[in-house]
């Protein structure tokens, strides 16, 4: 063999070698999912939600939730959405795996007052409280952020807030500065016409799982039966029998009620038993990017981050493939496929002693397929590629809000989760019976697996947005092993063992 | 002198003798594998470490070095993932394109996260001429990595090929500003494809600037010699120009060197020694013309425009056409088409080398020539003045030509 030194060619390859490029080769934590994603706080889904409202089962809701973990108390700028990052919702209502309806929604940042040292002050050097977002009682609303949302479809895009002022809701900060909160956060609920609702905004994180325990490589709380749940906790949709790791923080917001007529296919809207019925949904963030053949001028966009299916690149995807998952769109998911089919997470179970349905696992494929249950009407033709989206079958009336189940489809309430997701489905407790083989055999392999946490910390509310306001900064608290926060104990202390 | 500034004088004079960037990195894997012999990921090093002294040295006894430390890294871990990646990188230093994009893609299946793996697919599809898919994998690279030097350059490379100069030095730019400053071969690297971007867009004096520039950073560099040298050829200081060609040639022995150094001879007027460069360069060539990592290209260019055997050349250009696609090949292919007569399809195929916007002087020079053969005037003007603005001579001077007979 000769060595070549002529090319350029072959010597970029030669370059290769002096510039190397570290492997991915840790798994990352769950609001914190893919390697490079999770070097990008703000562009982060933590969770993508898709629910008939139980308000209005005309409607649709479907909820964007990004950066993680956020600490009430982080001032002095809080929380801001990120003006260079694109935020989209997406939704295939014709069984393709592509989108047909997407909606994006952008963010300017303007300061106010730079002089001023905090972005929100109230009650303080003759600025009054924060009571309003625009107008009399904004003054201390100093770093305050606008937004837009646009509806793309193939007839073209339209902007739904031309000509309005939409301000997102900033975080809670305290009392002082804020001493309605609540009343400042209502203000931040803008209907759109076309009847579209829509909210952006800081509010207490829904998701609740117990993550130090899962992570501690599946260490789950013994006094919440170790994984395998006592009957008292099954049962239990209202309180906690092990810490909940997101008591207590924040999350960002963006919340959309869309009729579902405008979602679908036909511009109708379906019984439950048409395949027209159901859609699939997922939501993405991008970061501007360098196009190989990019002409100059020209606004391209790099996928940084998806979320169809709740735990599907946390829990099933391999670490090396994580950050291609996420850059990747659903329709290309076939790639993934043997990850799905063969899901390492039902060998891990499967090691501890719990009875797992044997490969190869097309009972999970009902997750990244349009078939029945959730489809009744589509028949073998109408599966469409492999494609982690999350599948809503908007025929199937919604469930009041006092009577929804925490298990959802597995517990017999079927508008929650894997028919789209709503805020309290317990997906960590349905996940990991779904990858134990639950829906392939209930009774062999139903076991009643969850991590004790059955509910979210801050109680959702019946109206939209229907998650909670965001947490007071000044009285920010954390609920860990040992603290107060499952109420079934004594004290209310947590189980630490 | 102030004690101080002599100290430090004194660190620099460490640091500069200290070694290259490879010498330094066979040196710590071997330090590691005294410790550890047989320590799979310093044997994967070592390996890396002597393919990239190759490059610094163009001696190819570095190669075996990295071939043999691959082997007992697999032997130690059957197909782990690092060494196979290894041996993705010699197969494209083999020229075996076709094996090391099969290598690459099932790397890729392995580890989709891997943007080294999407290198090489680059690599390995733009050889064959699969610019699409070496698009698309340059693309991942840039998305999983945004402005990852590697990723830059390859995709630099491509802007090139589709034409877009200008964008190309954009992204080139942007690479050489992520380097470090210690990477000194990378940065001298850098500037020389600068200096090659610079001259096929015509600006000869940037050429220059990057070419100096480069020696600058990395002494005796022998592909910024190349570059200078062709900076020199058009400047008509033919001697200087032989002489970097000699230099070249000394420290990286193969036999295109050799042709381009002997087509260099020729031009400065030195007959014979260009005459016996020639025969060496058409031995040595022949040596090797049935292996992957041959020089046919300047094989078929020596049969063509000095030996006056159009024949010969066909014969190459139509076992090199059908093992790959690329527009220098396609290139090649339409010039031997022409040189025995065959315009027509000579016509056909320049086109396809053209079709993607590829700008280089060479192509463009020989699309002028063909069109002038197949009497079409109005569009052989069109390339040749592109060619000439390139600073091609050849062109320059069949375009002085055409209008001497059209004035006529």
């Amino acid at each position: 063999m000769t060595l070549r030194s002529k090319t350029l060619r072959t010597s970029l390859a030669m370059l290769m070698a002096t510039l190397t490029i570290q492997q991915p080769a840790v798994f990352a934590a769950s609001h914190r999912e893919a390697p490079i994603t999770a070097l990008d706080q703000k562009a982060d889904i933590t969770d993508w939600y898709t629910f008939v409202s139980p308000e209005r089962a005309d409607k649709v809701i479907m909820i964007l939730n990004v950066d993680p973990f956020l600490e009430p108390s982080n001032g002095p700028n809080y929380f801001p959405f990120d003006p260079g990052i694109l935020y989209e919702m997406k939704v295939d209502n014709n069984h393709d795996g592509v989108p047909d309806v997407t909606f994006q929604i952008r963010f300017k940042t303007e300061i106010r007052a730079p002089g001023v040292f905090t972005g929100f002050v109230g009650n303080l050097a003759g600025i009054p409280a924060i009571t309003a977002l625009d107008g009399a009682g904004s003054e201390g609303f100093n770093l305050r952020q606008s937004y837009t949302v646009t509806m793309v479809t193939k007839a073209g895009s339209q902007e739904l807030t031309a000509g309005m002022n939409t301000y997102a809701v900033p975080a809670n900060v305290g009392p002082k500065t804020m001493p309605d909160y609540n009343g400042l956060r209502a203000q931040g609920v803008y209907s759109l016409g076309q009847g579209v609702r829509v909210f952006a905004g800081t509010v207490a994180d829904p998701f609740y799982i117990d993550l130090g325990g899962f992570f501690d490589s599946v260490n789950l709380r013994k006094a919440a039966g170790g994984g395998v749940l006592p009957a008292m906790a099954e049962g239990d949709d209202q309180h906690n029998y092990a810490p909940n790791s997101l008591a207590g923080f924040d999350v960002n917001t963006i919340a959309l009620e869309v009729p579902i007529s405008m979602l679908t296919s036909d511009g109708k809207v379906h019984a439950a038993g048409d395949k027209e019925a159901v859609i699939g949904t997922y939501g993405t963030t991008s970061r501007h990017k360098t196009t190989v053949m990019g002409d100059a001028g020209a606004e391209t966009w790099a996928q940084v981050q998806r979320l169809g299916n709740p735990l599907i690149n946390e829990a099933i995807i391999g670490t090396g493939s994580k950050d291609k998952f996420s850059m990747d769109d659903p329709i290309n998911d076939a790639q993934f496929a043997n990850f799905v089919l063969d899901p390492l997470a039902a060998k891990i179970l499967g090691s501890i002693g719990v009875p797992v349905a044997p490969a190869p696992r097309t009972d999970l494929l009902l997750l990244v397929q349009y078939a029945a249950p959730i489809c009744p009407g589509c028949g073998a033709g109408d599966a469409g590629p492999v494609a982690d989206l999350l599948r809503l079958n908007t025929g199937i009336r919604p469930t009041a809000f006092t009577q929804q189940k925490r298990l959802g489809f597995l517990a017999g309430d079927l508008s929650g989760f894997p028919n789209g997701r709503r805020l309290g489905d317990d997906v960590f407790d349905i996940a990991l019976r779904a990858v134990a083989g639950i829906l392939v055999d209930g009774k062999k392999y139903g076991t009643p697996l969850g991590d004790g946490v059955n509910t979210g910390t801050a109680p959702l509310q019946p109206s939209f947005p229907f998650m909670a306001p965001a947490y007071s900064g000044r009285d920010s608290v954390h609920a860990g092993p040992g603290q107060p926060g499952c109420a079934y104990y004594e004290s209310g202390i947590c189980p630490s063992l | 002198m102030n004690k101080t500034l002599f100290a430090s004088l004194a660190l620099i004079a460490t640091v500069a003798l200290a070694g290259t960037p490879a010498e330094n990195a066979i040196q710590k894997a071997q330090a590691g594998l005294a410790a550890h012999p047989n320590h799979v990921p310093y044997l994967n090093s070592l390996a890396m470490a002597y393919a990239r002294r190759a490059r610094e040295t163009s001696d190819v006894a570095y190669y075996a070095k990295a071939e043999e430390t691959l082997k007992q890294s697999l032997a130690a871990a059957p197909a782990n993932f690092e060494a196979v990646k290894v041996e993705a990188w010699l197969q494209l230093g083999r020229h075996e394109f076709a094996k090391a994009l099969e290598t690459a893609t099932r790397l890729n299946k392995q580890m989709p996260d891997d943007v080294t793996v999407y290198g090489y697919m680059v690599d390995a599809n733009v050889e064959l001429g699969n610019y699409p898919d070496a698009i698309k994998a340059a693309q991942w690279m840039l998305n999983l990595k945004p402005g990852n030097v590697a990723g830059l350059t390859r995709a630099a490379y491509l802007r090139e090929l589709h034409g877009r100069l200008p964008g190309a030095m954009e992204l080139m730019q942007s690479a050489y500003d992520s380097t470090p400053f210690s990477e000194s071969e990378d940065r001298a690297w850098l500037l020389t494809q600068m200096s090659h971007l610079s001259y096929v867009s015509g600006d000869l004096a940037k050429a220059e600037m990057y070419a100096t520039g480069a020696l600058g950073v990395f002494p005796n560099y022998h592909y910024a010699q190349a570059a200078l040298a062709r900076v020199r050829s058009a400047q008509n200081r033919h001697q200087e120009a032989a002489a970097l060609l000699q230099q070249r040639y000394a420290a990286a022995p193969h036999a295109e060197n050799q042709f381009a150094w002997a087509e260099e001879l020729a031009l400065a007027g030195r007959k014979d020694e260009a005459a016996k460069a020639f025969a060496e360069f058409e031995q040595k060539s022949l040596a090797e013309s049935m292996l992957g990592d041959n020089s046919n290209h300047e094989l078929i260019a020596y049969y063509i425009d000095h030996a006056n055997q159009p024949a010969k050349a066909l014969e190459i250009a139509k076992r090199e056409i059908a093992r790959r696609q690329d527009v220098f090949t396609r290139d090649c292919y339409a010039w031997a088409l022409a040189a025995n007569g065959e315009y027509e399809q000579a016509g056909i195929e320049i086109q396809k080398a053209l079709q993607i916007g590829v700008k280089d002087p060479k192509l463009l020079y020989h699309a002028g020539a063909i069109a002038h053969h197949l009497n079409r005037p109005d569009q052989a003007a069109l390339y040749l003045k592109d060619a000439a603005a390139r600073n091609s001579s050849e062109a320059a001077v069949l375009l002085r030509e055409q209008s001497q007979t059209a004035a006529r």
